[in-house]
């Protein structure tokens, strides 16, 4: 059985069908599939699906001007634009802060329980929708970003300052984990199992 | 290159021996999220204070997630709500209470709309005119919870915990003073009126001032409050008095209070107890007279100008006031006199005699029996009456003297009668109009006319009398002066004679044309001119010697 080093990608034979063993030119563990794929990016499928309550609960803006003091959660931000008649604004909002961390996360679960029950019906299309998955997570930063400079512009003491609310880590923790989950997934388990097809 | 052999050539991994565990350490990462966001959520329940919900008049600038709540200029709490009551007759107003005021919520505690406010007394909170209105508080001294409060119209005056005390007082209406009238103490501010309340019969006011600490402890049992409010003009017995504070009262009312000098300055009253509100200071003032004696005076003249309160005299010094008056008709003449009743103060007038001589006047006074025969032997055997008389030309104010009349008529008076009925005697008052009249009536009869017809004759033969003097003074001007003046003509004559010789010897002499002057002027010329001659003569023999030998040279020039 011939095993790609992950590190070297060095081709070599595999010591033994359940533990590859360790490549002979750099010493890398080798794997047949990405170690623990599936646990893993249940794991941090997890960690992310539980983040995204306090990202969507917990204001990510307090804006403080001489005569109050606001603080905002996302949902309350697109309900603000949508109210004061940008309406394509707020929808942008929505989709990128709100419906594409949810798909992303429904998408790699989608992923993970077809691999686990074993079909391998869609195959193609199941591949496709991962790589849209791993390319749209690196956008997914878009609120984190436009709340940095928010902050950072709008700071005029007495009049007004606008300062990060604690549902922004949580946030920036969504993105960063599903980013990690999507890595952490070896699509080719979507193909089957080395054993199961090529065994 | 063939497949086969290159796969055949591929090396071989190192085998190891690795424990595989079941479960991944990945795992950890949710289960810290979960720990974390667990963690965040009990904590926003636990720091969740109450939602209590306060019912205003009107939500003045009041907004739901705007408007704060904040007591000692802390934020305590925000509105999160603002609608209207079921009735739409006031406002609700929920709000969410931090949790560490949680306690403060009690049912005293107070609630109000803070905004800018301008009253007499200055600006107030003009902060919120930039910064917005706010909902104040005040904590409340209750330790029963409420979660439903009813706002206040106006911020209140006094906050909990002010250091001072609370006293009521009673008053009869309450004039120019409202919420926030201050209280004085010497002219210093000491407190406010916080509150008033019309009394359960309706009869009087009940007026709560606050006393700042520590003026407070000033505020003794026997302490007396009265109005500073407005200008005080009044006119009495003894003139015009005007009497202000400060401007402020003069708007806006104000209160003073004061313990009498005479008053024991001991014991501090206590919290919310309660005086009476005097109208004015003298009124607060006065000493209260324990010992009074009453007596009544009947006069058959006019009382006019003879008011309550008017002074009672006794030679001169104050002894009583007058207490009513009034008519009264004389049972046995069936007559309608004035009624005058006067209180004497006795102690007052013990107050006058010399130290040596209090004892003996306590000793005419204790027993009624003494001070009977005391009083029967002034009255009765020395004559003392009493009298209205005029204390002021200007205002017409009267008031009732007692003097010696050792003259008048003897009477007997009744001393057993609660207010024995003093003698008097007719004022001295109508004596100066009736004298008045008599002058006038004197004047009436003079013989005006005949003193002129006398004057004009007189005034005729002084100007007779004039003429002749006039005559005889021509006459002494047409005989003598004329001889006098012949004689001064001539003298005239004579000094005309010596001027003009005198003139003439002038200008021949030394009148700046005179002729002999004149040929001295030329003479000395001459002698002028030939000296400077022969002083040219004299300096060109100096520099040419030899001039003399052979005249003048014509080489001077080339000298020079």
């Amino acid at each position: 059985m011939i095993v790609s080093c992950p590190t070297c990608a060095l081709l070599c034979r595999a010591s033994d069908a359940a533990d590859p063993g360790r490549c002979p030119r750099c010493a890398g563990d080798l794997e047949h599939r990405r170690h623990d794929s599936l646990q893993r990016t249940w794991a941090l499928i997890a960690a992310a699906a539980i983040c995204y309550i306090p990202a969507n609960v917990l204001p990510v803006l307090t804006t403080s001007t001489l005569r109050s003091a606001e603080s905002d959660t996302i949902i309350a931000g697109v309900i603000y634009l949508y109210t004061s008649g940008s309406w394509p604004l707020a929808l942008i909002v929505l989709i990128a802060s709100v419906m594409i961390p949810v798909g992303k996360l429904s998408a790699l679960a989608y992923l993970l329980i077809g691999i686990q029950r074993g079909s391998f019906h869609a195959s193609r299309a199941r591949t496709r929708l991962y790589r849209v998955v791993e390319l749209i997570g690196r956008w997914s930063m878009l609120d984190v970003f436009v709340i940095a400079f928010v902050v950072a512009l709008i700071q005029l003491p007495p009049v007004m300052i606008a300062q990060p609310g604690p549902g922004v880590p949580f946030f920036a923790a969504v993105v960063i984990l599903t980013m990690l989950a999507a890595m952490s997934f070896d699509p080719r388990l979507i193909w089957g199992n080395e054993r199961s097809r090529y065994g | 290159m063939a497949e086969g052999r290159d796969l055949d050539d591929l090396p071989h991994a190192i085998a190891v021996q690795q424990r595989r565990t079941r479960i991944s350490l990945v795992w950890i990462i949710p289960i810290v999220a979960a720990l974390v966001a667990v963690g965040i959520a009990v904590e926003r329940l636990m720091s969740e204070g109450p939602t209590i919900s306060i019912v205003f008049k009107a939500a003045e600038g009041i907004e739901a997630g705007k408007t704060f709540i904040k007591y000692k200029d802390v934020k305590i709490g925000e509105v999160t709500a603002v609608q209207l009551s079921d009735d739409y007759s006031r406002v609700e107003v929920t709000a969410q209470i931090a949790k560490s005021a949680e306690g403060l919520m009690v049912q005293d505690a107070k609630f109000w709309v803070v905004q800018p406010r301008i009253s007499v007394r200055g600006i107030s909170d003009l902060g919120t005119v930039l910064a917005g209105n706010y909902i104040g508080f005040d904590a409340g001294n209750s330790k029963e919870r409420q979660r439903r409060f009813n706002a206040l119209e106006r911020p209140p005056i006094v906050t909990a915990g002010q250091p001072g005390r609370e006293f009521v007082l009673k008053a009869k209406d309450m004039d120019s003073l409202g919420i926030g009238s201050p209280v004085y103490y010497r002219h210093l501010q000491a407190g406010q009126v916080v509150g008033v309340n019309l009394a359960a019969e309706g009869t009087s006011v009940e007026v709560k001032v606050f006393v700042d600490a520590p003026y407070d402890q000033y505020v003794r049992a026997s302490t007396r409050f009265w109005n500073e409010s407005g200008l005080d003009v009044s006119v009495g017995a003894s003139g015009v008095e005007v009497h202000t504070h400060s401007l402020a009262t003069l708007i806006a009312g104000g209160l003073a209070f004061d313990t009498p000098s005479f008053e024991s300055q001991a014991d501090p009253a206590a919290a919310n107890s309660s005086f009476t509100l005097y109208k004015d200071r003298s009124t607060a003032m006065k000493q209260p007279e324990n010992n009074v004696a009453n007596f009544v005076l009947y006069f058959t003249e006019s009382l006019s100008g003879l008011s309550v309160g008017a002074p009672v005299t006794l030679l001169g010094l104050p002894a009583g006031e007058v207490s009513d008056v009034g008519l009264d008709i004389d049972p046995k003449t069936l007559n309608v006199r004035g009624r005058v009743e006067v209180t004497i103060f006795p102690e007052r007038l013990l107050g006058r005699l010399s130290e040596t001589q209090g004892a003996l006047a306590k000793s005419l006074g204790v027993g009624t029996s003494k001070r009977v025969a005391f009083l029967e032997r002034l009255v009765e055997e020395r004559g003392l009456r009493g009298q209205i008389r005029l204390s002021s030309l200007l205002t017409g104010q009267r008031y009732i003297a007692f003097d010696y009349f050792p003259k008048a008529p003897t009477v007997k008076v009744d001393w057993n009668k609660e207010s024995p009925e003093l003698p008097v005697v007719a004022s001295s008052l109508p004596d100066v109009e009736a004298k008045l009249t008599s002058i006038l009536a004197k004047l009436d009869k003079l013989p005006l006319e005949a003193i002129g017809t006398d004057l004009k004759s007189d005034l005729e033969s002084l100007g007779q009398t004039l003429r002749e003097t006039n005559k005889l003074v021509s006459h002494i001007d047409s005989d003598v002066i004329s001889g006098l003046k012949t004689t001064l003509q001539d003298t005239h004559r004579t000094l005309a004679v010596a001027e003009r010789f005198m003139q003439n010897a002038d200008t021949t002499l030394i009148g700046p044309d005179a002729p002999a002057q004149q040929q001295l002027r030329d003479a000395l010329k001459e002698v002028a001119q030939s000296a400077r001659a022969l002083r040219v003569f004299a300096e060109d023999l100096q520099r040419h010697p030899e001039a003399l030998l052979r005249g003048r040279s014509e080489q001077k020039e080339t000298r020079k």
